[in-house]
C-alpha cells in the first residue's frame, strides 16, 4: 500500500460507519442491561462483546485494505466454492435456534455463514459481470448469473432465512442493472415472477412467513403472537416523542414489551430512548454512508471495483431500509438486522470487511468521477 | 432470439451512450437512496412527533395496570351480637389473557387442566370467551374454591404457567344456612347487566355483589370502598412496583334487629306446626320501634350454595322445587287475608261512626240481598255460625262475618262504610302498598275497589263485593308482612313504620354510623281510643273467642284469627282448603311484640294460632332473654 493512496481514504465513510457502530454498542448496552444477571462480568456483557466485534471488524477492515481489491476478483471462483461450502456446512453442523439453522459454533464464537456469503457473493457476481461486459446485453448472461446466485439462495432458503434471500436478490438486481443488463430482459424475468407470486405465496413461503404477512395487515388479532413485535415496535418508537425517554430509560425496552430488541428491533430502542433526534441522527449517518459508498462506486477505476461497491451499497441500503421500515411499520415483520448497529458479531465484522473493500476501491480510484 | 440486436438500437452510438447511461444510473441510485432516507425519516416524524402523544398513552397502558383491591366486606350480626356471616378465604385460579400468548395457550391450558382436574378444552374455552370480549387484562376465573393444597401447587409452578394467577378472595360463609337465608340473602358474581349499570361506581368485571336479602339492600355499606393500585408490570405481567395506591375502606358491619334465638324457635315451631302444608311464613316485630325480631319463610334454602362458585346441582334442585324455596313468602307471597282484615273494617267503622262498641247486630248465620240490577237474583252471605246477638267486642272475639257484612256494606236500615271508605282505610293500614321493609322482592298486594273492578274485570262493584272485602275475602290480596304491620299499628295505637331487619350500620370499630330507627314513621288516621276498642276485641278473642289457642301463661295476648278460603272444594275432605292466619300482640297492656303467622292451605286458623302461641310463649318465658327492644 502506497502512502499516496491514503489521500483517497474516504474519511466521511469511515467516520459515519464508526459512529453507527458506536451508537450500536451503546444501544446494545441499553437493550440488554435490564435482562442480564447483576453479577455478570463486564467482559461477558453483550455490549462488551459487541465492542470486541467492532474491534475485530476494524482489524479485518485494515487487513482487507492492504491487498489490492482486484486480488479478490482473481480468487472469485474459490470464494464462490467457499460460500457454498459454509452454507452447506451450516445445514449439517449448525445450531438450531427458533427452528432455523443459521449459526455455526466455532469455539467461543458463533458464526453466521450467510453473513459471510453475502460479501463473498458480491465479489463473485462483480467478477462475473465485469468479465462479461460485452455479453451483458445477452439474456443468457443474465440467466447464468441467476444460476450462480441460485446456489447460495437455495441453501439459505433451506435454513430457512428468507430475509437474507431477499438481500441476495436485491444485491443481484442492483449489480445486474449497473453492469448493463437490458431492462427488457429484467422485465421478462419479472413477468413469470409476477405470475408465480400467488403460487409462491402458498408453495415457497413457510407458514411463519405467511403469518407475518397477515399480521402486518392486522397486528392486533393476536397481540402476543406474531403481530406483537410489530405493534410494540410501533408503540416504542412513537412513545419516544421528539427527545425520547432518555438513554436506558425506555419503558417499552427496559420492561421487555419490545422483544429481540438488541437485534432486529434495536431501532425501536433508539426511537424510544433517544426520540426523533436520535433516530434522525442515525438515519442521516446512513444517508452519508450510502452516498459516500455510491461515490466510491462512481470513482472506481474498473468495472469490477464499481460493481463490488454497488453490491456493498445495495446490501447496506436494503438491510437498512427493510430493518427501519419494519420498525416503523412501513413493511411487514421481517427479521433483518440493522447494519453496524444491531447486536451480532458476524454481521458487524463482515460489514467492516465490506467497508474495507470500499475503502480499498476508493484508495485505488482512477480519480475521475462519474 | 434474444441475441438479435433490434434495428432501432443499431443506429445508436454505444460508447457515448454507455457513459451517459452509467451517469444516469448513478443519479437514479442516489435518488433511490435519498428517497429511502426521506420516507423513513418522514415515517419516524409521523410516529414520534405527529402521533407521539397517542403512542405515549399506549406505552403507559402497556406498563401500568390498575388492579382493584377489594375491601373486606362487612360482617352481619344479630341483635345479640351473634355472627351471621363470616369471610373465609377462597382460592381462585385465574388467567390474564393479555399475559398469555395464543401460542402458549394450549400448553398452559393442558398443564393447568391437569393440576385442576378439569379438561384442557374447558380452560381454553373460558379464555377464548374472554378474548372475544376484549377485556384482556381482567383475570378470567378458571376454577373457584380451589383446595388450598392445589392452589399452593399452582403457585409454586407459576413460572411455567404464563398468564396464570392465584387470587385469594374472601368468600361469604353463613353459619346459620337456611335459618337466615331469606333475611341475609347472598352475594354473587356481577352479571353483565349489573356491570353495565355499575361499572362507573367502581365495580369490576369479577366483583361480587349482594344479590338478595340484606346483602343486596345494604350492598353499599357492606362493600366498603374498594381501593386501587397502579402497578408497573413487565411484559410477562409480573408486578415490578406499586406506583400509586388508593386505600380500601373496609365495609361497614350490620347489626340486625333479628333475635337469632327467636328466629330459630319461630322456624322450628312453624315447621312443626304447619303439618303437611307446603309453605308457611311468620314474622314478629317490636311495635315500639318497627324492628323485625324474626321472620321465617318455609321452605327455605341454604344460601351457602351461592358462595364462591355456585353449586349448580343444588341450585337446579331449588329452581325445580314447585314450592319455590328461594321465594320469601313473608314479603313476596300474596293471599286473601280472611278474617284478620276485620281489624281494618272494625277500625274504619269506629272511626267513621258507622259503629260504636255497643252497636248490636244479630247473626242468624246468614244474610241475603237481592241483586241491585235484577232483584229476582238473591245472594246469600253466610256466617261461620249463628252467633246470635253481638256487640263490637263479641263480633271481633267470635269473628262474626255477618256483623262485619253490616259494617262494611250495610244491611237494610244499617248504613255501612261502603267500598270507597273501606278501601281507603285498608290503604291507611298499609295494604295495597309496599311496607318498605329493607329486603328486596317485596310486593304490593291488592286492595280492590269499584274503579279497579271496572278496569280489570269490566264489571260494576256490588254490595256483595263490599261484604266479601269486609271479612277479607274476594279479590283482596295481602302479604304476611303487611298484616304484621297492620296489627302492630293496633298494638302501638296508630303508628306505622317501615319494618326493618337492620338495626344499625356500624363501622369496623363498632361505632354506629347510621341508626335506622324510626325511619318513615307515620300516624294512621284512626284515633288511639278506637284502636283501644279493637285491641280489647282482640284480647277477648284470645281470652274466650276464636283465638284461645294463642293463650299463654302469665302474659295477656291479643289476637285475631283468619281462615281464608282458597281455591275449589277438595273432594277428599268436602271442604274448601283454607289458608290459616293469626295476627296478634303481647303483652296486651304494654305490647312489645307483634306477630303474624301464615300457613298455606290446611285447616286454617286452627293451625296458625297455636304456632303463634308457642312463639310468644318462648319469647316471654325463655331462660336467658337477650336484650329486647331499646
Amino acid at each position: 500500500m502506497e502512502v499516496r493512496q491514503w489521500r483517497h481514504f474516504d474519511f466521511m465513510l469511515f467516520l459515519s460507519s464508526l459512529l453507527l457502530a458506536g451508537i450500536g454498542i451503546a444501544l446494545v448496552y441499553s437493550a440488554s442491561h435490564s435482562s442480564i444477571l447483576p453479577d455478570t462480568p463486564v467482559r461477558d456483557l453483550p455490549a462488551t462483546r459487541q465492542f470486541g466485534f467492532v474491534l475485530v471488524g476494524l482489524l479485518f477492515m485494515a487487513l482487507v485494505m492492504t491487498f489490492d481489491y482486484r486480488t479478490f476478483g482473481q480468487i472469485a471462483p474459490r470464494l464462490y466454492v467457499l460460500a457454498l461450502a459454509i452454507l452447506v456446512a451450516v445445514l449439517f453442523l449448525g445450531t438450531s435456534i427458533y427452528g432455523a439453522r443459521r449459526w455455526i459454533d466455532i469455539g467461543p464464537i458463533t458464526v453466521e455463514p450467510s453473513e459471510v456469503a453475502k460479501v463473498l457473493m458480491i465479489i463473485v457476481l462483480a467478477k462475473f459481470f465485469s468479465d462479461r461486459k460485452e455479453q451483458m446485453r445477452r439474456f443468457r448472461t443474465i440467466l447464468i448469473s441467476l444460476v450462480l446466485l441460485a446456489g447460495p439462495i437455495v441453501l439459505i432458503y433451506l435454513e430457512p432465512h428468507f430475509s437474507t434471500v431477499l438481500v441476495f436478490v436485491a444485491i443481484w438486481l442492483a449489480m445486474v442493472v449497473m453492469a448493463g443488463a437490458r431492462l427488457t430482459h429484467l422485465g421478462l424475468l419479472a413477468l413469470p415472477a409476477a405470475v408465480g407470486a400467488p403460487l409462491a405465496y402458498f408453495v415457497v413461503l413457510h407458514d411463519y412467513m405467511r403469518e407475518r404477512l397477515s399480521s402486518f395487515i392486522n397486528p392486533a388479532a393476536d397481540p402476543l403472537g406474531v403481530g406483537y413485535n410489530a405493534l410494540q415496535a410501533e408503540i416504542s418508537i412513537g412513545s419516544g416523542g421528539f427527545f425520547g425517554k432518555g438513554f436506558a430509560q425506555g419503558t417499552q425496552s427496559q420492561l421487555h414489551f419490545l422483544r429481540v430488541q438488541s437485534s432486529d428491533f434495536i431501532f425501536s430502542v433508539l426511537g424510544e430512548e433517544l426520540g426523533f433526534v436520535g433516530a434522525a441522527v442515525v438515519l442521516t449517518l446512513f444517508l452519508v454512508l450510502l452516498l459516500r459508498g455510491l461515490r466510491v462506486a462512481a470513482v472506481a477505476r474498473d468495472d469490477f471495483g464499481r460493481l463490488v461497491a454497488v453490491g456493498v451499497v445495495t446490501m447496506v441500503l436494503f438491510q437498512f431500509f427493510v430493518n427501519v421500515g419494519v420498525n416503523v411499520r412501513l413493511l411487514p415483520a421481517t427479521g433483518m438486522p440493522l447494519p453496524l448497529v444491531s447486536q451480532g458479531g458476524s454481521s458487524v465484522v463482515m460489514l467492516f470487511v465490506a467497508l474495507g473493500i470500499l475503502q480499498n476501491i476508493a484508495m485505488r480510484q482512477r480519480g475521475l468521477e462519474f | 432470439m434474444f441475441n438479435r440486436v433490434p434495428r432501432w438500437r443499431v443506429k445508436k452510438r454505444r460508447n457515448i451512450d454507455e457513459e451517459t447511461l452509467l451517469r444516469v444510473k448513478f443519479i437514479v441510485f442516489r435518488v433511490v437512496v435519498v428517497a429511502a432516507f426521506l420516507s423513513l425519516l418522514g415515517q419516524v416524524w409521523h410516529l414520534q412527533v405527529v402521533e407521539g402523544t397517542t403512542y405515549q398513552k399506549k406505552a403507559e397502558y402497556n406498563r401500568l395496570r390498575v388492579s382493584p383491591l377489594s375491601a373486606k366486606r362487612g360482617i352481619i350480626y344479630d341483635r345479640g351480637g351473634n355472627i351471621l356471616v363470616r369471610n373465609v378465604p377462597s382460592f381462585t385460579v385465574a388467567v390474564v389473557p393479555a399475559d398469555l400468548s395464543k401460542e402458549q395457550q394450549p400448553q398452559v391450558a393442558a398443564r393447568l387442566g391437569k393440576l385442576l382436574g378439569m379438561p384442557a378444552d374447558k380452560v381454553t374455552a373460558l379464555i377464548d370467551e374472554r378474548r372475544t370480549q376484549q377485556f384482556l387484562f381482567a383475570p378470567v376465573p378458571i376454577q373457584a374454591e380451589v383446595p388450598p393444597e392445589v392452589a399452593f401447587t399452582v403457585r409454586e409452578r407459576l413460572s411455567e404457567l404464563p398468564g396464570v394467577t392465584v387470587l385469594v378472595e374472601p368468600m361469604r360463609y353463613y353459619p346459620e344456612g337456611e335459618l337466615m337465608s331469606h333475611i341475609l340473602g347472598y352475594v354473587g358474581r356481577i352479571s353483565a347487566e349489573e356491570y353495565d349499570r355499575l361499572k362507573d361506581s367502581g365495580y369490576d368485571l369479577n366483583d361480587e355483589l349482594g344479590k338478595m336479602g340484606v346483602e343486596a339492600t345494604y350492598e353499599k355499606a357492606l362493600r366498603g370502598k374498594p381501593g386501587r393500585e397502579q402497578v408497573e408490570v413487565n411484559a410477562n405481567g409480573l408486578k415490578l412496583q406499586t406506583i400509586k395506591a388508593w386505600d380500601t375502606t373496609p365495609g361497614q358491619n350490620l347489626v340486625l334487629s333479628i333475635d337469632l334465638d327467636l328466629q330459630r324457635k319461630m322456624m322450628q315451631y312453624l315447621k312443626e306446626g304447619m303439618e303437611d302444608s307446603h309453605f308457611a311464613a311468620a314474622a314478629a316485630m317490636d311495635p315500639r320501634t318497627g324492628e323485625v325480631l324474626a321472620t321465617v319463610s318455609i321452605p327455605s334454602y341454604d344460601n351457602n350454595i351461592f358462595s364462591g362458585s355456585v353449586k349448580q346441582d343444588k341450585l337446579a334442585a331449588l329452581l325445580k322445587d314447585p314450592w319455590r324455596p328461594l321465594f320469601n313468602y313473608t314479603i313476596s307471597g300474596t293471599f286473601p287475608s280472611g278474617s284478620i282484615f276485620k281489624i281494618v273494617t272494625g277500625s274504619a267503622a269506629l272511626q267513621e261512626g258507622v259503629a260504636v262498641p255497643g252497636t248490636e247486630i244479630v247473626s242468624t248465620g246468614q244474610i241475603s240481598i237481592a241483586n241491585q240490577y235484577d232483584p229476582s237474583i238473591v245472594y246469600t252471605f253466610k256466617d261461620w255460625a249463628a252467633l246470635g246477638r253481638l256487640d263490637f267486642y263479641k263480633a271481633i272475639a267470635q269473628s262474626s262475618d255477618v256483623y262485619f257484612y253490616y259494617l262494611a256494606g250495610g244491611f237494610r236500615d244499617f248504613k255501612g262504610l261502603g267500598i270507597e271508605r273501606l278501601a281507603r282505610y285498608a290503604r291507611e293500614f298499609g295494604l295495597g302498598g309496599k311496607t318498605g321493609i329493607d329486603l328486596p322482592g317485596e310486593v304490593e298486594g291488592l286492595v280492590p275497589d269499584a274503579i279497579w273492578k271496572d278496569r280489570v274485570k269490566g264489571e260494576p262493584w256490588m254490595t256483595g263485593d263490599t261484604y266479601n272485602m269486609g271479612i277479607g275475602q274476594g279479590d283482596l290480596l295481602v302479604t304476611p308482612i303487611q298484616m304484621l304491620n297492620m296489627v302492630q299499628a293496633v298494638a302501638n295505637r296508630g303508628v306505622i313504620r317501615k319494618p326493618q331487619v337492620v338495626r344499625q350500620v356500624v363501622d369496623a370499630e363498632g361505632r354506629a354510623v347510621q341508626s335506622l330507627q324510626d325511619r318513615g314513621m307515620r300516624k294512621i288516621k284512626v284515633s288511639p281510643g278506637n284502636l283501644d276498642i279493637v285491641a280489647e276485641g282482640m284480647r277477648q278473642a284470645v281470652e274466650w273467642g276464636t283465638a284461645t289457642l294463642a293463650k299463654i301463661p302469665g302474659v295477656t295476648v291479643a289476637g285475631k284469627t283468619g281462615t281464608a278460603e282458597w281455591g275449589p272444594i277438595d273432594p277428599a275432605t268436602g271442604y274448601r282448603p283454607y289458608h290459616g292466619w293469626f295476627v296478634g300482640f303481647a303483652p296486651f297492656d304494654n305490647p312489645e311484640i307483634a306477630i303474624v303467622v301464615f300457613v298455606e292451605k290446611g285447616k286454617g286458623a286452627l293451625v296458625a294460632t297455636p304456632i303463634a302461641g308457642k312463639i310468644l310463649d318462648y319469647y316471654f318465658h325463655r331462660e336467658q332473654p337477650v336484650a329486647k327492644g331499646q
